[in-house]
């Protein structure tokens, strides 16, 4: 696949040719590099393709601003890097929201963040900043906003129709999402339109990353997605040393494992709760809690926090496991085999849920590709892309677990992938646990100031939620030059006004709850 | 002559303000009691104690709950319309109260036997339709006024299969009285006979009292609050205890018609009755803490398509049951 | 794709029931909750708590921070305020007098224990401190050793 990509687009492009990247340092193939307007072209080439847009995002390099454009595909292994010079004074882009729908938003950002101008982008309003920025955030000088851009910045005005009235779901929500505001246009009980309002938690993470240490940022990681923390410093460590060329011992992996899998079955857990909670069922809220409270026990006994973990560190772990965690996971595991029969009976052939849940919020194929969309909810429209499996990580190749994947696409099948994923993660942990090596925890070269080698890396984990992009700009010294996280409640929520149109009230709740969404990690 | 007939009236009023009297004291003993209940069986369901600071057991957190709601301030919002505003607690209220005129607690304890006991309640409770709309439009809100409509589309649908399934019995007693139906139990009870008829009206049941799987009005994590979002304190209350109060209502009507009313052995005939009332009362909790909530479409759906054909077909086999 | 059949009636019932009986039976196991603060729970030995000063190996009766200040410059938040110590007579290193730490913005990240050189640091199994100002989470963390030793 990548031979056919390099000379599809050297084809395409004829003067700038693809350069191949060392993948195991990189995280991407192929990177190419052309002028603005060549990008739309480009943008078609890769969507006939089939790749997806995972992440775009700018980098201020001060005499010039870089866009990044990351195109990956969901069955085949290939991740090009598309990137762009603009002129600082006056950065102008086509916009790519024509071909892929996930742009939209992606362009957004970067505008409020950068003040690049994406020509033919129908919205340009404010996605983070509400309060209103006098200069742009992100760039390394300060750059004032001018007035005209000012002007677009506040242009959300939804039309109003006749016959139809606003409603506003949250910001403040009963079910625990976190703040999201969507504007919902209805027409009596159908929606006709939907608009999410995200930035009430919006705490500016990337500009901390530079001007923090990559130590000093590890914490700031498990805030972004506080119930799946572990895997988000699971992806930070790795991304971090596979810049630097360090690699943990076995029993460091192994552990990291372990306990990135507990952290995802209490996600799901919670996620289950949440959802029933949404659709009126309180009982599995607390039935949830009472497991999810033997694996915070247990997360505890071994890192000392039970939500937002700062445990693992560049090299290895911060501290070791002893015999209560292994005695008390496994315990653990003989449990939670016997809760799941609860659940199937109290929840997964209730047919008031399945009522509820079947044939909503229907995600084809199309439509997974079009907004980069990724996790249980991808794996739920048929297509079983895991990066577990795909781009194997920290121990994870040596296991043996399967995928699950729903046939169908609705908010059912989304259940029942996150559902069956828990059961692998209860066999992943198994076979971590029974094949647990001795040995040290962490590697021995590690320097207390770390300082990577010049350059750029995309590294991408699997978290709860879907697929965590890391991209990182190094500059040799101790501070990152920029650090990009691509978000997977990002992109799934991006599907949400497509999916929503036209359906009832209830059945939005249905669907808001089936993408699994934490806005503290799309607020960053 | 004059002082035997003011002396029978006497007699008759007396009995009349004893119990009514009793009436309403008992329908605020259950509403506290059932809120105490709810929140025990909530409790228990969930691997949890329920209220358990206030009095042994947490008996005494009713109490507590309604004295805080004593001392809440009764706002009335600006824009509200203020007749239909202050009407509706009182309006839903009332026939939770008068219901329990004609139901029959014990042999000789029922407060007036109406030979159309039956017709009373069931038309009184479409009264609690009517509140349900004066409370959402009144409010002025529009997710007042969404929650109203809801509710009444919900409680006009299964009111048809409520009384139908109640039909079959009073077919088999040949009267609308109370009294009568549960004297007819004698040697078997109607749930027997009439198991379906028991079904249906159980699902009606919970429909017409807004409890889920049918709260849609009331869903709380979806839009507000529904038609009783404008009200606070003192009203909110009454609100509740109204609900409440026709869930036991609902559940005494399902006792006499199907389990026998106050028919039983050893125990005095009262005591059967509350158990078997509480019983239901129980079940229709359980209800609620086990399922999630039916889609509103899929509830009119299920109610005009299954229920009101089924009861139909049930009145069917009994008429012709009854004439072999 | 082909929409998936809806279950029949009777399927349709049974998972009701079947659901009824897992909350019934739920209804009479036992609780699961614990009656904080009337019954506590054993805290586990690595809780991060905030942070406290460690006595010094070869002499418990001073604290082992030699005031170097690493900690103060690694820490993310900026929690550590001020760390100032003095060289007594007789000792090669500066002990700790004054160890400012704010724990309203501490975020437990353990990197001031990690990196402290003579792991003077530790984490603390305070797990519910309570005050009625933001002054109270102002901690001295020498003046915390001192009491302690006053206890001991």
């Amino acid at each position: 696949m990548v031979e056919e990509v390099k000379s599809g687009i050297s084809q395409l492009l004829r003067e700038r040719r693809p350069v191949e990247e060392p993948y195991g340092e990189k995280g991407y193939h192929l990177s190419v590099d052309m002028a603005p307007k060549d990008l739309i072209d480009v943008g078609r080439f890769f969507k006939e393709k089939g790749f997806y847009l995972a992440c775009a995002l700018c980098v201020d390099f001060r005499d010039y601003l870089e866009l990044v454009y990351f195109f990956a595909h969901h069955e085949g292994h290939c991740r090009v890097k598309v990137t762009s010079r603009l002129d600082p004074q006056a950065p102008y882009a086509p916009s790519l929201s024509s071909v892929f729908g996930s742009a939209l938003w992606y362009e957004r950002e970067i505008h409020e963040f950068f003040g690049v101008r994406f020509e033919g982008h129908p919205n340009m309003a404010y996605l983070f900043l509400h309060g209103g920025i006098d200069f742009y955030p992100l760039r390394k000088e300060k750059v004032m906003v001018s007035e005209e851009d000012r002007a677009l910045l506040n242009s959300f005005r939804p039309e109003e129709g006749e016959d139809t009235f606003f409603i506003n779901l949250g910001p403040q929500h009963p079910s625990t999402h976190g703040v999201l505001r969507v504007v919902l246009k209805m027409d009596g009980e159908y929606i006709e339109r939907a608009e999410p309002v995200m930035g009430y938690l919006h705490r500016m993470h990337e500009k901390m990353a530079e001007n923090r240490t990559y130590l000093q940022f590890l914490p700031n990681t498990g805030r972004m997605d506080y119930l799946g923390a572990m895997a988000f410093n699971l992806g930070y460590v790795t991304a971090v040393e596979r810049l630097c060329g360090i690699k943990a011992p076995p029993r460091a992996q192994y552990v990291r494992v372990i306990a990135t899998e507990l952290n995802r079955i209490s996600s799901h857990l919670l996620w289950l709760g949440a959802y029933l909670a949404d659709l009126g069922a309180m009982t599995p809220f607390l039935y949830v809690f009472d497991d999810r409270e033997q694996i915070l026990d247990i997360l505890e006994g071994i890192t000392g926090s039970r939500l937002t973990y700062c445990y693992f560190r560049f090299g290895g772990l911060f501290n070791d496991v002893d015999e209560d965690f292994i005695t008390g996971v496994r315990r653990f595991i003989a449990r939670m085999r016997g809760r799941f029969q609860i659940y199937d009976d109290l929840v997964t052939k209730n047919v008031i849920f399945i009522n509820r849940t079947r044939n909503v919020g229907v995600i084809t194929r199309e439509t997974a590709r079009q907004y980069g969309v990724s996790g249980p909810v991808l794996r739920g429209a048929g297509i079983a892309m895991d990066m577990r499996k795909k781009e194997p990580y920290a121990a994870y190749g040596e296991f043996d677990f399967s995928i699950p994947t729903g046939s169908y696409g609705d908010a059912h099948d989304i259940y029942l992938v996150r559902f069956k994923e828990m059961e692998e993660s209860l066999n992943i942990i198994e076979q971590a646990l029974n094949g647990l090596p001795e040995g040290p925890i962490m590697a021995e070269k590690v320097p207390k100031k770390l300082k990577p080698p010049k350059g750029d890396l995309y590294h991408v984990v699997e978290t709860p939620r879907g697929e965590l992009g890391i991209y990182i700009v190094s500059d040799e010294s101790d501070i990152p030059y920029r650090m990009k996280w691509r978000v997977p409640s990002f992109a799934n929520l991006m599907v949400f006004p497509e999916l929503v149109r036209g359906c009832l009230l209830a059945d939005a709740i249905a669907i808001l709850g089936s993408l699994d969404l934490v806005i503290p990690e799309i607020d960053r | 002559m004059i002082e035997d007939i003011v002396g029978k009236i006497g007699q008759e009023a007396l009995r009349l303000i004893i119990g009514l009297v009793g009436v309403v004291a008992f329908v605020v003993v259950n509403a506290l009691l059932l809120t105490w209940m709810e929140r025990k069986v909530a409790g228990h369901m969930q691997r949890r104690i329920g209220p358990k600071e206030v009095g042994p057991f947490g008996l005494l957190q009713p109490i507590a709950d309604a004295l805080k709601l004593l001392g809440k301030e009764i706002l009335t919002p600006k824009k509200v319309e203020k007749p239909l505003y202050y009407l509706a607690p009182t309006l839903i209220f009332i026939p939770a109260l008068t219901s329990f005129v004609v139901i029959p607690f014990d042999a000789y304890l029922q407060v007036q036997d109406i030979n159309v006991g039956i017709l009373v309640i069931l038309a009184l409770s479409s009264l609690t339709v009517l509140s349900i709309l004066v409370a959402g439009w009144g409010s002025e809100n529009k997710y007042s006024l969404i929650g109203a409509i809801r509710s009444v589309a919900q409680n006009v649908a299964y009111e048809i299969p409520l009384l139908l399934s109640l039909l079959p019995v009073v077919m088999l007693t040949n009267s609308l009285s109370l009294k009568d139906i549960v004297e007819a139990q004698g040697k078997i009870w109607f749930v027997v006979l009439q198991p379906v008829a028991f079904f249906i009206y159980f699902i009606a049941a919970v429909a017409e009292t807004n409890r889920t799987p049918f709260d849609l009005p009331e869903a709380e994590s979806e839009l507000v609050a529904g038609y009783h979002t404008e009200y606070s304190g003192m009203r909110f209350a009454l609100f509740f205890l109204a609900e409440y109060t026709n869930i036991f209502i609902v559940s005494a009507i399902a006792t006499t018609f199907f389990l026998g009313g106050y028919r039983g052995p050893l125990l005095p005939g009262i005591l059967w009755f509350f158990i078997k009332s509480y019983l239901l009362v129980f079940v229709i909790m359980w209800f609620r803490w086990t399922y999630p909530r039916v889609r509103f479409d899929q509830l009119l759906n299920f109610s005009w398509k299954m229920l009101i054909p089924l009861t139909f077909v049930n009145l069917i086999i009994t008429g012709g049951l009854l004439k072999l | 794709m082909k929409v998936p059949p809806r279950p029949s009636f009777i399927a349709g019932v049974i998972s009701l029931l079947k659901g009824l009986m897992v909350t019934l039976k739920a209804f009479f196991q036992p609780v699961v909750t614990s009656q904080y603060p009337r019954e506590l729970l054993p805290i586990s030995p690595r809780f991060r708590g905030h942070t406290k000063l460690l006595p010094d190996k070869d002499d418990p009766t001073k604290n082992a921070c030699i005031a170097c200040g690493i900690c103060v410059r690694n820490c993310p938040s900026g929690s550590i305020k001020k760390v100032e110590g003095e060289k007594r007579e007789g000792e090669k290193k500066k002990t700790a007098t004054t160890y400012l730490l704010d724990f309203t913005t501490c975020s437990q990240c353990g990197i001031c224990v990690e990196t402290c050189p003579s792991g003077a640091l530790a984490f603390s199994a305070d797990f519910n401190p309570a005050g009625y100002r933001r002054e109270d989470f102002y901690y001295d963390l020498v003046q915390e050793f001192e009491k302690r030793k006053e206890v001991k």
